[in-house]
């Protein structure tokens, strides 16, 4: 792949040609009545300009933890990040000052959240929260940011922008909020968007509307895209690279083609089992037994050996590491050849 | 909104004349005689008590003394004490008094309950939110006349700072220890309530969006956090003036205030139904405009809320 222009001239400015942004054996736990919840236990990804890597998994399995890391918006207490590094370009942003963290958030490093209707403020208009991004970080006029705000409202295409700027969240619908949410985080333009399961909460056609849009965007500014979702539908048309979490560790990384046709771990092998399909109707849906690990008691050895189908001995005494399957490609399974050769 | 605050404005014709009904019937029931004790030791002159019962038409019965009442209040007309004083003139002298001691209460409300009820909402568990509880609990305990008494003897006796009692003029500065004393127990409820409200907006989504948008702290509290989790509050402090314009007959007392809460007990007590119907009368009308303010007010704050 070429590198893109704009990459290329980003690269030069900041002198650094590592990944845009790479998380680093990241350690987040929550320190509750009941004991630690131990969230995130060692996770390591990165993602390039122009790249969207979906950060898969079930609900308690770290996958917006980690990203609420990345953003610093983790609740602390009781959360704290206890080990690791996340790099932008190279510098760990968890080394930087308060300030400097936030003069990143929003700016460099966007979010966009699940429920636009919660996440947006219900007592301010639509167009004084997407002009508030560009009066506060670069300090425009209320009358220019204004403008921007309206720009920004026809750029993820919301009609009638001009008249609907001064609406509140509660008058549109879950779509345009969510295309609300978008432009918000878009505003500055970032150079990496995390988008925490940005479509669970619409339903089916408009899900694909948004998908159709984040793409657009991601194309034009060549955003480093990270997809958290547990939705594997979602991800086979947008993503390059997959990595799945459960327990707060990632089980396999591959790209979508690789883990879609062999998946190299029994939790990924299990989830692709689990989709309907049409060609198996009638017939009982597979589905993973059991139910999600309670974070304050993670099970030892691999965390997944309780649901595990493959599971031996050295599954409940030994923690796996993530073996190098292919070239890009890891999976944290004792067997995963087994699971590989789909035996 | 407009024509909501119309409909709300001709809601006030019913309840007036419901409630100054009521009151009349009431005070028409209180047993005892409003001329006993009004003539010092002695039992009050038969030529006395003719002369009053023609003036004030005594007489006549209850109903009929209502719609007199009425047909006056419809021109201004207040009607005149058992004392001869005109009411209008003791409505003049009172409440003035009773709505700058009102507002020294609601401003201690606003200042003290909602600047620690933030402060210790957005650091909970920290020294400042236990002393704060502490704090509170103790006001919520204590009844009103004992803070106030001594309030009145620590900074009025015991370390001189204040006169005792206030002077007939009531000037704002000689309220603010009656304000405070007034308002002391809302005030701890408050503190409480913008606590909790805070504490709960904190954790909320569109305060996690401000934080990630990269919002200075400052601006993530004043302008989203803080909106949101006043809502209740202002209702709370709307409901509550017209509370402490009524209800400082305590407080009052204590400080020796000539206010509407003061004046309104000794009516009570000398059976005096000409000042108790025109006074009660206004205090429902001042809680009603109160109520519908904080109403309307409640729309600018919130614009989910919409009256049509």
């Amino acid at each position: 792949m070429t590198v893109p222009r704009a990459d290329a001239e980003r690269r030069a400015e900041s002198g650094f040609s590592g990944p845009l942004l790479q998380v680093d054996d990241l350690h987040v736990e929550f320190r509750t009545r009941d004991g630690v919840a131990h969230a995130v236990n060692g996770v390591s990804y990165s993602v390039d300009a122009g790249e969207t890597l979906a950060v898969l998994g079930e609900s308690g399995s770290g996958k917006s933890v980690s990203a609420q890391a990345i953003m610093g918006i983790i609740d602390s207490p009781p959360g704290f990040v206890t080990r690791g590094a996340i790099r932008f370009r190279g510098s760990d942003l968890l080394t930087l000052s308060d300030e400097q963290r936030r003069r990143i958030r929003g700016r460099r490093i966007a979010m966009i959240f699940q429920d636009a209707l919660s996440a947006l403020n219900p007592v301010y208009t639509v167009g004084f929260q997407l002009a508030e991004m560009f009066r506060v970080h670069e300090g425009l006029s209320r009358g220019a940011a204004k403008r921007r705000a309206i720009e920004l409202m026809d750029r993820v295409r919301i009609p009638a922008a001009r008249q609907r700027v001064h609406d509140y969240p509660h008058q549109f619908s879950g779509g345009m909020r969510q295309r609300i949410m978008i432009a918000m985080a878009i505003a500055l333009g970032p150079d990496v968007l995390i988008a925490d399961e940005p479509t669970t909460a619409l339903d089916v056609t408009v899900q694909a509307q948004i998908m159709e849009l984040l793409a657009e965007l991601q194309r034009e500014s060549e955003m480093g895209l990270i997809l958290i979702t547990h939705d594997l539908g979602v991800v086979a048309d947008v993503a390059d690279r997959i990595a799945v979490m459960y327990a707060g560790r990632i089980v396999e990384e591959a790209s979508v083609h690789d883990l879609y046709a062999r998946p190299a771990h029994p939790y990924s092998k299990g989830l692709l089992e689990s989709i309907p399909r049409v060609d198996l109707k009638g017939s009982e849906l597979a589905a993973i037994k059991g139910q999600p690990p309670n974070l304050l008691r993670v099970p030892s050895g691999c965390a997944f050996h309780p649901r595990c189908p493959y599971r031996r001995e050295v599954c409940v005494t030994k923690e796996p590491p993530l073996f190098d399957v292919a070239p890009g490609r890891g999976s944290a399974c004792h067997f995963w050849e087994e699971v590989l050769d789909g035996r | 909104m407009g024509r909501y605050t119309v409909r709300r404005l001709l809601q006030l014709i019913p309840v007036v004349l419901g409630t100054t009904f009521i009151i009349h019937f009431l005070v028409w029931q209180l047993p005892g005689d409003p001329f006993a004790g009004r003539c010092g030791d002695r039992p009050c002159a038969p030529a006395f008590v003719a002369m009053m019962t023609e003036k004030y038409q005594l007489d006549e019965p209850w109903i009929f003394q209502y719609l007199t009442f009425l047909k006056n209040l419809l021109v201004g007309d207040f009607g005149e004490s058992f004392n001869g004083v005109p009411v209008a003139q003791i409505l003049a002298d009172t409440w003035p008094v009773t709505i700058r001691l009102a507002l020294v209460g609601i401003a201690f409300e606003i200042i003290i309950g909602i600047g620690a009820g933030v402060l210790t909402g957005m650091r909970r568990g920290g020294f400042l939110d236990n002393l704060s509880l502490v704090t509170t609990l103790f006001f919520l305990a204590i009844p009103v006349f004992v803070i106030g008494f001594t309030l009145q003897y620590l900074l009025g006796v015991q370390f001189p700072i204040i006169r005792p009692t206030v002077t007939p003029e009531a000037r704002w500065d000689e309220l603010i220890v009656p304000g405070f004393v007034l308002a002391s127990l809302q005030m701890a409820i408050v503190v409480r309530l913008a606590r909790s409200t805070i504490v709960e907006n904190l954790r909320s989504d569109y305060v996690r969006t401000a934080t990630a948008k990269g919002l200075p702290r400052m601006r993530v509290v004043g302008v989203h956090l803080l909106r949101n989790s006043l809502i209740p509050v202002v209702t709370f402090l709307g409901t509550d003036l017209g509370n402490l314009m009524g209800g400082a007959v305590v407080t009052e007392g204590i400080f020796n205030i000539n206010g509407v809460g003061g004046q309104l007990f000794r009516a009570i007590h000398l059976h005096d139904s000409t000042i108790i119907v025109p006074m009660v009368t206004v205090l429902v009308l001042v809680y009603l405009s109160v109520n519908l303010l904080v109403d309307l007010l409640y729309a600018v704050l919130d614009p989910r809320i919409r009256y049509d």
